[in-house]
C-alpha cells in the first residue's frame, strides 16, 4: 500500500497543479469586479489536494521499511483491473449499439456481455436471463410506472 | 401528534404500503447480497421514482434503506460474510450459531433486534428533528459554513485507514460540485464547452457509478472466490433450535436497548456510520457479560446487540439532515437528491414549509419498520435462498439495473459518460483507500458551503477578527481544529475488520467486509 500511496499521491499532486495551472484559468472567467471571484473555491480545494496529497507522498516515503506485511501486498489485483476493463468494453460496446441501433440492443449486450464476461456459457442462460430482465424493465416501466425509456 | 395522524392518513393506502413494502422487500435482498448495500440500492432506484407520488416514492426508498440495513444480516449469518461492513459483528456469533444448527434462531434475532432498534431510532428522530432545526434557524451562514466544514473534515478524517485521503477525497468532492453555473456570478466553470454541464454534475449517476458499478468492477474480479463460498440454512433437531425463547428474549431486550441507545447517538453523529454502531454495541455488549469469553461462539446476544444498533444508525443519521440540512452519512446525501426530487428540501425549513410531507415521510418510515418485521418473517427462507445465486448471474442484471438508473436521470447517454467516469474514480478511490463516502458528502454539500463561505466573506468584511462575533462560529473552527489534531496524532476508532479481528482474536469475518 505504501507504493500505492507514493503513486497515488504523485498522481494527485500533477492532477492539482495540472487543474490549479492550466484548467481552472482556462474554463473559468475572473468572474465581475467587486464579487468573490467564481475561481477561487476550485482553486482553493485544488490547493488542498496538492498539499495533502504532498503529505501523503512524503509520510510515505519516510515510513519506507516500516511497514507491515500483510500491506506489501498490491491493494489492486490483475484480475480486478481485468474485470474493469471488461466492463469498460460492454459499456463501449453498449454506447454503440445504443447509438447505431436502439436501446433494447443496448440493454441487451450489457447482460449478455456481462455474462460472457464473467465466464458463463450456457445457451439456455444467455439467452433467457436477458429476455427476462429487459422484459422485467420493460414490465416496469411501461405498464407498472406508465411511462417509457426514451 | 395530529400531524403525524394526519401522515398516517396519508400513507395508509394500499398503493403507498405497496410501494413501501416493495422498497423494503428490494432492501432486504440487495442487503441479504454482500456488496450491495443501501447506498446502492437507493442511488440505482432514485430514477424508478420519478413517476411515483412523494410519499409513496420517498416511502419506498426509505424501504430500500431500513430493508437493506436488516438484509445484511442474512449473509452476515449464513455465510459468515456481512452484507454490509456493519454487520461483520453480527457474522461473530450468528455464523457459529448457524453452524450448530441454530440458523433460524439467529436469523429471527437479528430480524426482531433490527425491527426494535429501527422502530424506536425513527421515535427518537420524530423528537429530535423539530426541536433541533429551531435552533438551527437561529444561525447565520458564518456558523453555517464552519458547521459544514467541521461536518467534512470529521467525515474524512473517520472515513477510511487514512485521515489525510479522507481530507483528499472531501476536497475532489467538493471540487467536482463547483463545475457548472456558478451560483452568484452566472460563470460557467469547467464545463468544457459541454452544454450538459452547465447544471452541473449529476448527482445520481455519478453515486451510482461510483458505488454499484464500481463495487460490481470489484466484484468481477473476485468472482470465482466469492461463489465458493456456499449459503446454508441448517434447521436444528429441536423447536428451541429454531425460535427464540423466553429466556432470551428476557437476555436480549436489555442488550437491544443498549444497542439501539448506541446505535441512535452513533447515528446522530455525522460519519461515525452503521460500522462503528454495531461494533461499539458488541463490544460494550459482550463487556458487559458475566462470560465474555463465549463471545464469538454463538451468542444469541452478540447478534442482537450487533443488529439493533446497525438498524438504529440508519433513521437517526437522518436527524443532522432534518434538523441542519447536513448530511451526516452517504445514504443521507443520496436521499437528499430523492427529497428535493419530490419537493422537500431537507434542512431546518422543511418543518415549516412541507409540515405535511415530512409527517407523511415520518408515517412511511414506521410503516417500513412494521413491514420489514413482516417481510423478514415470512421471507427469511426465500431470501436465504437468493444469497445462494451466484454472482456471475447478479452482477450483469445490476450493470442493467445501474445503466437504467443513470439513463433515465436525464434521459441522455451524457448521463452514462458520468456513470462510467465516476466508476472508474470510484474503483481506485475504493482500492487505493480514498473514502468515496466522504467524496460523495464533499459532493452534496459542496454548493452549500461555497454558498455559506461567501456570504460570510462579505458579513466578515474579509477581516479573520471578526469571527469573534460569531461565537459558535469559533467553537466549530476550534472543534475541526481539534478533530484534525487528534485523529492525525492516531487516535481513531480502529476500522470495521481490524475491530473484528480483535474481538475475535483470530481471524477476521472473510469476504466482501
Amino acid at each position: 500500500m505504501r507504493r500505492a500511496n507514493v503513486i497515488s499521491g504523485v498522481i494527485l499532486v500533477l492532477f492539482g497543479l495540472l487543474m490549479l495551472a492550466v484548467v481552472i484559468p482556462a474554463q473559468i472567467e475572473p468572474g465581475p469586479d467587486g464579487m468573490m471571484s467564481p475561481r477561487l473555491v476550485p482553486g482553493m480545494m485544488m490547493g488542498v489536494v496538492v498539499a495533502l496529497s504532498l503529505l501523503l507522498v512524503v509520510n510515505n516515503i519516510r515510513a519506507k521499511g516500516r511497514e507491515p506485511a500483510e500491506d506489501a501486498t498490491p491493494p489492486i489485483s490483475g484480475a480486478e483491473l481485468l474485470a474493469l476493463a471488461k466492463i469498460g468494453v460492454i459499456f463501449a460496446a453498449a454506447i454503440l449499439l445504443y447509438l447505431l441501433v436502439s436501446p433494447l440492443a443496448a440493454g441487451a449486450v450489457i447482460v449478455v456481455g456481462g455474462l460472457l464476461a464473467l465466464g458463463e456459457r450456457r445457451p439456455l442462460v444467455l439467452i433467457a436471463m436477458p429476455a427476462a430482465l429487459l422484459t422485467a424493465i420493460w414490465f416496469l416501466f411501461y405498464k407498472v410506472l406508465g411511462t417509457g425509456i426514451v | 401528534m395530529s400531524a403525524l395522524l394526519i401522515g398516517f392518513q396519508d400513507v395508509l393506502n394500499p398503493a403507498t404500503l405497496f410501494w413501501v413494502a416493495v422498497g423494503v422487500t428490494l432492501g432486504y435482498v440487495l442487503g441479504a447480497l454482500p456488496g450491495l448495500g443501501k447506498a446502492t440500492g437507493v442511488a440505482v432506484c432514485i430514477p424508478l421514482t420519478f413517476y411515483l407520488g412523494p410519499v409513496a416514492a420517498l416511502g419506498m426508498l426509505i424501504g430500500i434503506a431500513k430493508g437493506s440495513a436488516a438484509g445484511s444480516a442474512v449473509s452476515a449469518i449464513l455465510l459468515n460474510t456481512p452484507g454490509e461492513p456493519s454487520s461483520a459483528p453480527t457474522a461473530l456469533d450468528g455464523y457459529p450459531l448457524a453452524r450448530q444448527g441454530k440458523a433460524q434462531k439467529a436469523l429471527k434475532m437479528g430480524l426482531y433486534a433490527s425491527v426494535i432498534g429501527d422502530f424506536v431510532s425513527t421515535l427518537i428522530l420524530i423528537g429530535l428533528a423539530a426541536p433541533l432545526a429551531r435552533y438551527a434557524l437561529l444561525i447565520g451562514p458564518v456558523e453555517i459554513c464552519t458547521i459544514l466544514l467541521f461536518s467534512l473534515t470529521f467525515i474524512g478524517a473517520l472515513s477510511g485507514k487514512s485521515m489525510i485521503k479522507g481530507l483528499i477525497a472531501g476536497a475532489l468532492g467538493v471540487f467536482f460540485a463547483t463545475v457548472g453555473l456558478e451560483a452568484e456570478t452566472f460563470v460557467s466553470r469547467m464545463t468544457f464547452g459541454l452544454l450538459e454541464l452547465e447544471d452541473g454534475i449529476a448527482l445520481v449517476p455519478m453515486a451510482i457509478g461510483m458505488l454499484a458499478v464500481a463495487e460490481m468492477a470489484v466484484q468481477a474480479g473476485n468472482v470465482r472466490k466469492l461463489d465458493s463460498e456456499g449459503a446454508r440454512i441448517t434447521d436444528g433437531a429441536t423447536r428451541a433450535d429454531r425460535v427464540v425463547l423466553a429466556a432470551e428474549w428476557r437476555r436480549c431486550l436489555p442488550v437491544i436497548a443498549r444497542g439501539t441507545l448506541i446505535g441512535s447517538v452513533v447515528g446522530i453523529l455525522p460519519g461515525l456510520g452503521a460500522s462503528v454502531g454495531s461494533f461499539l454495541s458488541y463490544g460494550a455488549t459482550r463487556k458487559a457479560s458475566k462470560t465474555p469469553e463465549k463471545y464469538g461462539t454463538g451468542m444469541i446476544e452478540g447478534v442482537a446487540a450487533a443488529e439493533s444498533a446497525d438498524n438504529a444508525v440508519v433513521p437517526s443519521s437522518l436527524i443532522p439532515l432534518f434538523a441542519l440540512g447536513i448530511p451526516g452519512s452517504v445514504i443521507a446525501a443520496i436521499l437528499i437528491a430523492a427529497f428535493i426530487l419530490h419537493g422537500l428540501t431537507p434542512g431546518p425549513l422543511m418543518f415549516q414549509q412541507q409540515p405535511r410531507l415530512v409527517a407523511d415521510v415520518y408515517a412511511a418510515m414506521l410503516c417500513a419498520s412494521v413491514i420489514l418485521l413482516i417481510v423478514g418473517y415470512t421471507g427469511q427462507r426465500l431470501f436465504a435462498q437468493v444469497i445462494k445465486a451466484p454472482l456471475r448471474l447478479i452482477i450483469p442484471g445490476v450493470l442493467l439495473l445501474c445503466t437504467v438508473g443513470a439513463y433515465m436521470e436525464t434521459s441522455s447517454v451524457f448521463s452514462i459518460y458520468v456513470m462510467l467516469f465516476f466508476t472508474v474514480i470510484g474503483f481506485f478511490a475504493r482500492k487505493l483507500d480514498f473514502s468515496f463516502v466522504t467524496f460523495l458528502i464533499g459532493f452534496v454539500i459542496g454548493p452549500n458551503l461555497e454558498l455559506s463561505f461567501r456570504q460570510t466573506l462579505q458579513l466578515l468584511d474579509h477581516k479573520a477578527m471578526n469571527l469573534t462575533n460569531h461565537p459558535i462560529a469559533v467553537v466549530f473552527i476550534l472543534l475541526t481544529v481539534a478533530v484534525v489534531w487528534w485523529i492525525g496524532r492516531g487516535k481513531k476508532p480502529a476500522a470495521p475488520e481490524d475491530q473484528a479481528a480483535h474481538y475475535l482474536g483470530q481471524s477476521k469475518p472473510k469476504g466482501r467486509i
